[in-house]
């Protein structure tokens, strides 16, 4: 036998193989002749109405009714062939890009059902809903927001998909087609007379438009955030960046806090005076680690709400008190400067009060009853340089006991100090 | 060349039984009498600084603005006098140099103050030299050398200076990192900086311009460490203070075990603000909470 016999036979070999094994797979269940995209139906009769819906899954629509379901047995709901937040994958891998910078939460846990009918529907690529009302569902507040807006953003009204990906992207954060300003500078030219106009010619084109402007529409005119710094309301950059026409321009024309103390200055005073400080308030960053220079959506133009901003160093504090099975509400609430000062105090803690005492009375009427001694005479049993006072017995973000006390009331609480009572 | 292989053998064997019974045998913290009064029976307040240098201890109370000395003897102390200054009205850092002479951050005007051995203010540490930016200093530490290395968030920098306030170094902070709050000098000369929001420790190798992270995070660990500490063989220990513990980390950064819980009795904390530990092994912990000073035999 000569070699080119021998590779001949090998290759054929190879093929008759792959044949069997791919018509086994097309069939794989053996169905009777003209049974497939039928046989189902028998039983399913009412599945007939879903296939005269005008968009259909692509094995629905060839009958593969097997290539989700395994018509026999299985261990997944619904007789789905595998678990039903992984299946879709099994087709549709590549929907995730590899190194995708952003993906949409259903996705990652597989929740394609959330917005896809998985056998067919009204709308294209099997959407529950058309359009923008489909993101609406989940997204509600915004969507809120957007139908409340004065000023609008035109590609909002038309459809999330103008900016937004619906899968994954690879490009951006926020599921967004491509990086800001790239994507904003698409439509709004640059170079335009009018833009430069209303950016009291700065060079923008290459600064985070995100910064000032809201990207789903605002109350405020030129779709700025809800909340301005005044100097960005009144159109006076200058007060803070240097001239336009300078090589810098967008440079600001101080470092750190003392580019807000030109116009803070009594309360960087009150700030600096304070014995403790918050250190992020000194360091390079200064005032802009907790806020917007420009304009937000929170008050004091925060960069988020008090909870996760608060938490993005004091995460362990936020991570205890979401353990914590019973929690204070100003604490469950992100209403952490209801007790704490966020610049500077003179007190422990960056608590709000000299005595933790009348911090607590602020809000809790203890007075008004009796209570156990506490306040400067009633010394810590415990501790002879410690007086007692509500956080004696009160973990003041939460904890697993009643009332949110250190220890279980019961028994443990009193006998910290109570050591003759322990049984 | 066998017998170099068998000895090789053995040698890294012993080496790993040493490496395993250390890493199972985390240090002690055997408790000693705890700090409460100055020499006139008056209690602490509050206090968030500690330095021990020789016999010589020095702690910051910074609730009641002023600096106490007490001589170490054994597992004793004696106090040795209060330093009050009208320009450290709120001390919250404290060291010693190789002269006695005590150094200060004041939390309100955020600046170290230089203060005599007989308790006299001799100035502010200035850093000499070509200082670009102002400068303004989260925490120190003096060597055994006496050269001062200054934590400057201001700038985002480590200022390393000689004792006559020059700058010898000027190390950036690395642009990967969450919110460094105290610095140490180990044994070797490098200098180890705790990042408090990262839960991390970076290490500045001794002459070295570059900061490199040393340990992995350290979240499963440690709540928010906001000092760092370096003992004897490198062992270094992290304050954690609203975990209300000690986390002790090899020299490598790795994670040797936590020691102390939270409470208000003798040998608890509630909210830890600085430690040191002595040439013989003795920490000191101000212990802010507790309006004391804790102090430990550490042991093997």
């Amino acid at each position: 036998m000569t070699l080119r016999t021998k590779t001949a036979l090998v290759l054929l070999a190879i093929v008759s193989t792959t044949a069997v094994s791919l018509s086994y797979s097309q069939d794989k269940f053996r169905l009777k002749p003209g049974a497939k995209g039928k046989v189902c139906l028998t039983c399913h009769e009412s599945f007939k109405e879903k296939l005269k819906l005008p968009f259909l899954h692509t094995p629905v629509k060839a009958g593969d009714c097997s290539d989700c379901h395994n018509p026999h047995t299985s261990s997944h709901g619904k007789l789905l062939s595998e678990n039903v937040n992984r299946i879709c994958f099994s087709c549709h891998g590549g929907i995730v890009p590899e190194k995708a910078r952003s993906v949409h939460k259903v996705v990652v846990e597989g929740n394609c059902v959330k917005c896809h009918d998985p056998h067919g529907a009204k709308n294209k690529n099997n959407l529950l809903q058309a359009g923008n009302a489909l993101c609406s569902g989940c997204h509600q507040r915004l969507a809120k927001e957007v139908a409340g807006n004065k000023f609008k953003h035109n590609p909002v009204e038309k459809g999330c998909l103008n900016c937004h990906t619906p899968h994954a992207s690879a490009k951006a954060l926020s599921l967004l087609k491509s990086d800001v300003p790239a994507l904003c500078v698409a439509c709004h030219k640059p170079d335009a007379p009018a833009f430069g106009k209303q950016h009291m010619g700065y060079p923008v084109a290459k600064s985070n438009c995100s910064s000032c402007h809201d990207p789903h529409g605002s109350g405020s005119r030129g779709i700025l955030w809800g909340i301005p710094h005044q100097p960005v309301a009144n159109k006076m950059c200058n007060q803070c960046h240097l001239d336009p026409s300078s090589p810098d321009a967008l440079k600001t024309r101080k470092a750190g806090y003392e580019l807000c103390r030109g116009c803070h200055n009594t309360k960087m005073n009150e700030i600096l005076g304070g014995n403790r400080i918050h250190w992020p308030v000194v360091d390079k960053m200064s005032c802009q680690n907790c806020h917007r220079p420009h304009a937000s959506r929170e008050n004091a133009l925060l960069k988020e709400p008090q909870l996760p901003l608060c938490g993005k160093c004091h995460g362990d504090t936020i991570e205890r008190l979401d353990k914590s099975l019973v929690k204070h509400k100003p604490a469950q609430e992100g209403s952490c400067t209801k007790c704490h000062m966020p610049h500077s105090s003179n007190n422990v803690l960056l608590l709000d009060n000299t005595s933790p005492i009348n911090l607590c009375g602020t809000c809790h009427d203890w007075q008004k009853h009796s209570t156990h001694p506490i306040g400067e005479k009633a010394v810590d049993k415990r501790n002879r340089n410690v007086t007692m006072d509500c956080s004696s017995c009160h973990a003041p973000h939460g904890s697993e006991h009643k009332r949110f006390m250190w220890f279980d009331v019961k028994r443990e609480l009193c006998e910290q100090c109570h050591e003759q009572y322990k049984r | 060349m066998r017998n170099a292989l068998k000895y090789m053998f053995f040698a890294s064997m012993s080496l790993a039984v040493v490496a395993v019974s250390h890493a199972a045998e985390p240090l002690k913290f055997k408790m000693m009498a705890p700090i409460y009064v100055d020499g006139k029976g008056a209690g602490i307040k509050q206090p968030e600084g500690v330095s021990c240098r020789g016999n010589a201890l020095v702690v910051a109370d910074t609730g009641n603005g002023r600096l106490l000395r007490y001589t170490i003897a054994g597992d004793n102390w004696t106090p040795s006098g209060e330093i009050v200054l009208p320009q450290l009205p709120f001390p919250i850092r404290v060291d010693v140099n190789s002269k006695g002479e005590i150094f200060a951050l004041d939390g309100k005007s955020r600046r170290i103050v230089r203060v005599g051995a007989s308790g006299d203010f001799l100035g502010y540490v200035v850093p000499a030299g070509d200082v670009q930016g102002a400068v303004v200093p989260r925490s120190f530490r003096i060597d055994r050398n006496d050269n001062l290395y200054l934590l400057d968030v201001y700038s985002a920098r480590v200022l390393v200076m000689d004792p006559s306030g020059k700058i010898q170094r000027e190390i950036p902070f690395p642009k990967d990192h969450g919110f460094f709050s105290d610095l140490s000098v180990d044994e070797g000369g490098n200098i180890l900086l705790l990042d408090s929001v990262g839960k991390r420790v970076f290490r500045i190798a001794k002459n070295s311009r570059e900061i490199a992270p040393l340990s992995e995070s350290l979240k499963e660990d440690v709540y928010f460490p906001a000092a760092i500490a370096t003992g004897r063989q490198g062992t270094i220990f992290l304050v954690d203070q609203n975990g209300s513990g000690i986390v002790i980390l090899g020299p490598d950064g790795s994670f040797r075990g936590r020691r102390l819980s939270m409470g208000w009795k003798d040998g608890f904390l509630r909210y830890p603000a600085q430690m040191c530990v002595t040439e013989n092994g003795t920490a000191f912990i101000a212990d802010r909470g507790n309006n004391r000073v804790d102090g430990f035999v550490v042991t093997e």
